[in-house]
């Protein structure tokens, strides 16, 4: 911060420097310190370094504006889905991931039970002594004692 | 050991606030005037984006007019609360950019303007604030986090820790560290300059 910039910053935040918001008061406070001679504290002098090198060009009446229009754009819009945003945290990847292997986990079962049917019935009509007509069927009576044990 | 920063209590966010909270967007504006700078400066290190940075802050100036009538000025400054919703914000950034690049959405990019020390500038103060920048981006992301907290937002430990989540202990032990690693990558830079100037 030059002497220029304090003094428009003064006239912008009032002369109570330690009353100004950060950024600006610790640039405000670097300035006086380096004019009234070089700083002791080294925590405080790579403080001012990182703040030095972390500043950036940035527009605040611009970034005023487009918070301004974002505020009006919500107002006008209708309320958006949050099924988008949800999907894309974690917790919404994890939950979609968990429905996926319930459904695979409950086909899985269905496609079982309806292989297993089949010989549930079989043995059904078996017990119930009925005619054995399909092949498996057949193998399972080729003794002629068993079937007769049947 | 980090001194606790004194500076009187700057009311005047929490005015901006009660008046947000009733609907003036002339406070919001100017309330964006005091801390706008600072979040953004803030962000864009944290993030090394510099247009997600500026995304993240609109974000927060939204949740802030939405919100502004959950401050409580009782339960800790203005300034501590939107640090707060804006590291909340940074970190959701991240982890988006994180998934989107795991994806292969996109790509995570440094986009905040940190030319290599050789190529920014002859001054050796200009050189040393790009190792500076080079030193915060390779820091790990909580001591970057703390350590931009204090130097950019001005917090002091306890602020710090709020916003970070943590505990008192933790927030100081992360500064210590962050620091301790910027001055050893400081130091590193300043004999790789004199091995070559030698």
């Amino acid at each position: 911060m030059t002497r220029d910039e304090f003094e428009r910053t003064r006239r912008r935040f009032g002369d109570t420097v330690e009353t100004w918001p950060a950024p600006f008061r610790q640039q405000a406070l670097a300035l006086l310190a380096n004019e009234a001679g070089p700083e002791d504290d080294p925590d405080a002098m790579l403080d001012r370094l990182v703040l030095e090198a972390a500043l950036g060009d940035g527009d605040d009446e611009a970034l005023a504006r487009k918070v301004l229009a974002r505020i009006d754009s919500g107002r006008n819009a209708t309320r958006p889905s949050l099924l988008p945003r949800f999907l894309l945290a974690p917790a919404g990847l994890a939950a979609c991931a968990a429905a996926a292997l319930l459904a695979v986990t409950v086909a899985g079962y269905q496609v079982a039970r309806l292989r297993d049917d089949l010989p549930d019935s079989e043995l059904l009509a078996l017990a119930s002594g009925a005619q054995l007509s399909d092949v498996g069927a057949a193998d399972m009576a080729t003794d002629p004692t068993e079937e007769d044990s049947l | 050991m980090p001194a606790a920063v004194s500076h009187e209590e700057p009311r005047a966010d929490d005015d901006l606030l009660a008046r947000i909270a009733a609907g003036s967007q002339g406070a919001l504006s100017e309330l964006i005037a005091r801390h706008g700078r600072g979040l953004r400066v803030f962000a864009a290190r944290y993030l090394g984006n510099a247009s997600d940075a500026e995304d993240v802050v609109q974000e927060v100036f939204v949740t802030v007019w939405k919100q502004a009538a959950r401050f409580d000025p009782a339960r800790g400054r203005a300034s501590t609360w939107l640090y707060r919703i804006t590291a909340n914000r940074c970190i959701d950034q991240r982890r988006r950019r994180a998934l989107r690049s795991f994806i292969g959405l996109d790509d995570i990019r440094d986009e905040v303007a940190s030319p290599e020390p050789d190529a920014e500038a002859t001054t050796a103060a200009r050189q040393e604030l790009a190792i500076v920048r080079d030193g915060l981006a390779r820091l790990p992301e909580r001591q970057r986090m703390a350590v931009l907290l204090r130097a950019v937002g001005d917090l002091d430990i306890a602020a710090i820790a709020e916003v970070m989540g943590g505990s008192v202990g933790s927030a100081e032990q992360l500064l210590v560290r962050g620091r301790r690693t910027l001055r050893d990558h400081l130091a590193m830079a300043a004999a790789d300059r004199e091995r070559k100037s030698s």
